[in-house]
C-alpha cells in the first residue's frame, strides 16, 4: 500500500455520500418492516457501508464486481440508481430484473455489475471466468468479488483462487466477515474466526478494519492496482459486524444486545462524519448530504410504490425474456 | 477423412468427426476456447487431440480438476462475449457441478432480466462401455431433460455428431452435448462442408415403416436399427425416429408417426423410472387421437457394476427392442416388453 492508495477527502466525501444513501435504504426498509410490511429478500447492509462502499469507489468503470446478497451499498458505489433497486425489491416495472430476479438479482452489464448467482459459491468461478476474459482480451479490467461467510466456506473458492493464482488473474476477492452467518457465529465456522487465514502464504492477503473506509479504500485499490499490473488474485478481509437482522423476517435474537451495543460505537456512518469534518468538511455540507440521501430514497420508495407490477409481458417488450 | 463414400461426404468415427468441428470452429473465431481436464493430450477421451499443437494456450485452456470454478469460469467467459466449450471428463462428473449446470447457467439470463446470448457448450462422454462402474457409465440425458434452459443434444452418427455440434456452438443457448462412449469408433459418412449443420431439435426418420413406431437416440439408435432390420425379415415394419435433440424434443414427427402406426416403442440406456421415454409415451398418450399401445425398452433400475458381464445383462440391446416390438405388433401384453419390466415380473431385482 502506498499514500497514493488514500482516498482524497473529496473521495472519501464521495464515499460517505454513497454510505448515507445505503443507510437511508436499509433504514426505510427497516422501518416498513416495523409497520408490518414485507420486504422480499431484503438484506439490511446496516453496520457494513464502509466495506461495501470504500472497496467499490475507486474502481474503474470498466472493472467489474460481483456483489453479495446483503447490502446495497456496492450496487449504489458502481452507479446503480436507489429507484432501479427499489423497483426491483417490489419487483416493479423499469427495474433492472422486471420481476425476474428481483431484489437478490439486480444487474447492469453496462457499469461492470453483471449480476449474481442463487447459490453461493458460483461467484468465484463466474469472477475467474470475467477475470480470465480480461486477460485473453488483453483489456486491463479486474473483477472484485465479495463474498460472506458461507459463500467462502464452499469448495469453489479453493477451485478459483488456485485457477486464478495458476493463470495469475486480475481478480480480487473481498471476504466480508461481519461476525455472523445468519445465527451461526463467524468463529463456529472458521478456525481462526478469520476467513483469509486459509489462503495466507498461497495469494496475497490483507486484513482491513472494515468499518474504517480509508483503510478498505486503500487496501482494495492496492490490490486491484496490483493484480491489474501483474496479474492476481487477491484476497481482502474486511472486519466488520452486522448491525441489523440478516434477513427481513429474522428477529436477530441470537445476537446480544451488548455485542451490537459495542459495535454501534463503531458504526461506520457517524465515524466516518467525524473523519470528514476533522478533514474540514463543514456541519452544514454534511447535513444537507444526509437530507439529500434521505430525500433520494423516500422519492423512489415513493416512485415505486406506485410503479406498475412487473409482468411476463412488460418483461417480454424489455427483451428480457 | 480419407475415403469418399459419396459426393461431399467422407467416412469418420464419430471420435475425428468430433475433433475436425472442433478445429474449425477454433480456427474460425478467436473467441471460441476450448476448456478442460488433461485438454492439452486431447481430453478424456481423446476428441480435442492436436488441437492445443494447433490453437495454443489461449485457445485451447488445461484446466485443473476444479469443475465447480472452471464452469463458473465458462459462465464468466460467455458473459464477457466468448463461446466456451468445456469438456467434462466424464458426463456422470455433470452431477458434480449440477449447480452451475443446472442452477446457475440455465436460469442466469432469466433470473438477470438479460435476453440476449449465453454461448455455451457443454460437451462429454457418457454411457456404459463395458465396466466402468457406476460412476463413469451412466447415460445422463434424464437428469437434464427436466432443466428448462438447457439444450440437450445426444448424436447417434458421425454426422450428426459433426452437425450437431456445428448448430450447439453457434446457438444462443447453452447445450449440453452427449457423445455416448461407444459411438467414439464407429465410422459413417460425414459430409465435407465445414458449413453442414444439424439443426438443434428435429428428429431424424432413421426407418419407415407401418406397424410401430420406435424412438430411440444416441448408442440406442444403432441398436434400433438393427432391431428394426430384424423386424423387417419378419414383415414388421417400424418408423424409426431419432430425436437426436432431447431438449427441446421435436414431437411433432413423433405423434405424426403414432398417429398412423398406433403404437409406440422407446428405448434407452437408463433406469426406467423417471427417464426421458417416461415422458415421451406420457405426451404421446395425452396429444394423440387415437389409443396408443406402447412399450418401453430402458435399463432396471440398478447400479452398473464393474463386471462388464455383469452390465451386459441390465443393458437393452437390439434383441430386446425387437422382442418388446413382437410383443407390441402381436399384443401379447402379458409379457413385459422392457428388462426392467421383465425383473419385476419375476419377483427380482438386478441389483
Amino acid at each position: 500500500m502506498s499514500a497514493t492508495d488514500a482516498p482524497t477527502g473529496e473521495q472519501l466525501l464521495s464515499v460517505y455520500r454513497t454510505m448515507l444513501v445505503s443507510r437511508a435504504f436499509d433504514e426505510e426498509c427497516m422501518r416498513r418492516l416495523d409497520r408490518g410490511e414485507v420486504v422480499p429478500h431484503f438484506h439490511s447492509g446496516v453496520g457494513q457501508e464502509a466495506l461495501m462502499v470504500a472497496s467499490v469507489a475507486p474502481l474503474r468503470p470498466e472493472d467489474q464486481i460481483i456483489y453479495t446478497h446483503r447490502g446495497y451499498g456496492h450496487l449504489l458505489a458502481k452507479g446503480v440508481s436507489v429507484l432501479e433497486i427499489a423497483l426491483d425489491t417490489y419487483n416493479k416495472t423499469g427495474g433492472t430484473t422486471e420481476g425476474l430476479g428481483g431484489l437478490m438479482h439486480v444487474n447492469r452489464p453496462d457499469l461492470g455489475i453483471p449480476g449474481r448467482e442463487g447459490v453461493f459459491g458460483t461467484r468465484f468461478g463466474v469472477a475467474a471466468g470475467l477475470a480470465l476474459a480480461e486477460q485473453l482480451r488483453g483489456t486491463d479490467g479486474v473483477c472484485v468479488c465479495f463474498y460472506g461467510e458461507a459463500a467462502g466456506a464452499r469448495g469453489p473458492l479453493y477451485e478459483a483462487l488456485n485457477m486464478s493464482k495458476l493463470w495469475e488473474l486480475p481478480v480480487v476477492f473481498v471476504a466480508e466477515n461481519n461476525g455472523w452467518s445468519f445465527t451461526s457465529r463467524t468463529e463456529w465456522l472458521y478456525p481462526t474466526r478469520r476467513m483469509s487465514d486459509a489462503w495466507t502464504g498461497f495469494v496475497d492477503v490483507e486484513v482491513v478494519d472494515g468499518n474504517d473506509p480509508e483503510a478498505v479504500w486503500s487496501a482494495v485499490t492496492s490490490s486491484v492496482e496490483r493484480v491489474r499490473a501483474q496479474g492476481g488474485p487477491a484476497v481482502v478481509e474486511g472486519m466488520t459486524y452486522r448491525l441489523d437482522p440478516h434477513i427481513w423476517w429474522d428477529d436477530a435474537s441470537y445476537q446480544p444486545d451488548a455485542e451490537i451495543a459495542a459495535w454501534r460505537e463503531r458504526d461506520p456512518v457517524p465515524a466516518t462524519r467525524r473523519r470528514l469534518t476533522e478533514l474540514g468538511f463543514a456541519s452544514d455540507l454534511l447535513d444537507d448530504l444526509e437530507t439529500s440521501a434521505r430525500a433520494e430514497v423516500a422519492d423512489a420508495f415513493e416512485r415505486a410504490d406506485a410503479a406498475p407490477e412487473a409482468t411476463w409481458d412488460t418483461a417480454r417488450e424489455r427483451g428480457m425474456v | 477423412m480419407t475415403e469418399l463414400t459419396q459426393t461431399g461426404a467422407a467416412v469418420s468415427t464419430m471420435k475425428a468427426a468430433l475433433t475436425e468441428v472442433l478445429g474449425q470452429e477454433l480456427a474460425r473465431s478467436s473467441d471460441v476456447l476450448v476448456l478442460g481436464e488433461t485438454i492439452r493430450d486431447g481430453g478424456a477421451a481423446g476428441v480435442a487431440a492436436g488441437l492445443f499443437e494447433r490453437f495454443g494456450s489461449r485457445q485451447v485452456i488445461e484446466t485443473p480438476v476444479s469443475e465447480n470454478a472452471i464452469f463458473g469460469a465458462v459462465l464468466g467467459l460467455a458473459l464477457s462475449g466468448f463461446t466456451p466449450i468445456v469438456e467434462i471428463y466424464s458426463a456422470d462428473f455433470l452431477l458434480a457441478v449440477a449447480n452451475e449446470v443446472v442452477n446457475d447457467i440455465p436460469k442466469w439470463r432469466q433470473q438477470q432480466g438479460r435476453g440476449g446470448a449465453l454461448p455455451i457448450v457443454i460437451r462429454g462422454c457418457m454411457g456404459a462401455n463395458g465396466g466402468l462402474g457406476p460412476e463413469h457409465s451412466q447415460a445422463m440425458e434424464p437428469y437434464l431433460h427436466h432443466t428448462p434452459g438447457l439444450t440437450v443434444v445426444t448424436p447417434g452418427t458421425p454426422a450428426d455428431a459433426a452437425g450437431l455440434l456445428r448448430s450447439a456452438i453457434a446457438s444462443p443457448d447453452p447445450v449440453v452435448f452427449l457423445e455416448h462412449r461407444r459411438l467414439y469408433d464407429v465410422a459413417g459418412p460425414v459430409p465435407t462442408d465445414p458449413g453442414h449443420r444439424v439443426p438443434l431439435g428435429r428428429a431424424e426418420l432413421v426407418a419407415e415403416g407401418d406397424d410401430l413406431t420406435v424412438v430411440a437416440w444416441g448408442w440406442m439408435r444403432t441398436e434400433a436399427v438393427l432391431a428394426v432390420e430384424a423386424l423387417a425379415r419378419e414383415d414388421i415394419t417400424a418408423d424409426l425416429i431419432d430425436p437426436r435433440t432431447i431438449s427441446p424434443i421435436d414431437w411433432d414427427p413423433i405423434l405424426a408417426s403414432v398417429e398412423r402406426t398406433g403404437r409406440l416403442l422407446v428405448a434407452e440406456e437408463t433406469p426406467i423410472t423417471g427417464s426421458v421415454g417416461a415422458e415421451i409415451v406420457a405426451r404421446v398418450v395425452e396429444r394423440s387421437s387415437r389409443p396408443v399401445q406402447v412399450a418401453r425398452v430402458a435399463m432396471p433400475d440398478a447400479i452398473h457394476p464393474y463386471s462388464a458381464a455383469m452390465e451386459r445383462e441390465l443393458l437393452p440391446t437390439a434383441e430386446d427392442v425387437a422382442r418388446a416390438a413382437r410383443q407390441l405388433v402381436t399384443r401379447r401384453w402379458e409379457a413385459a416388453a422392457t428388462k426392467a419390466g421383465q425383473e419385476t415380473n419375476e419377483g427380482g431385482s438386478a441389483c
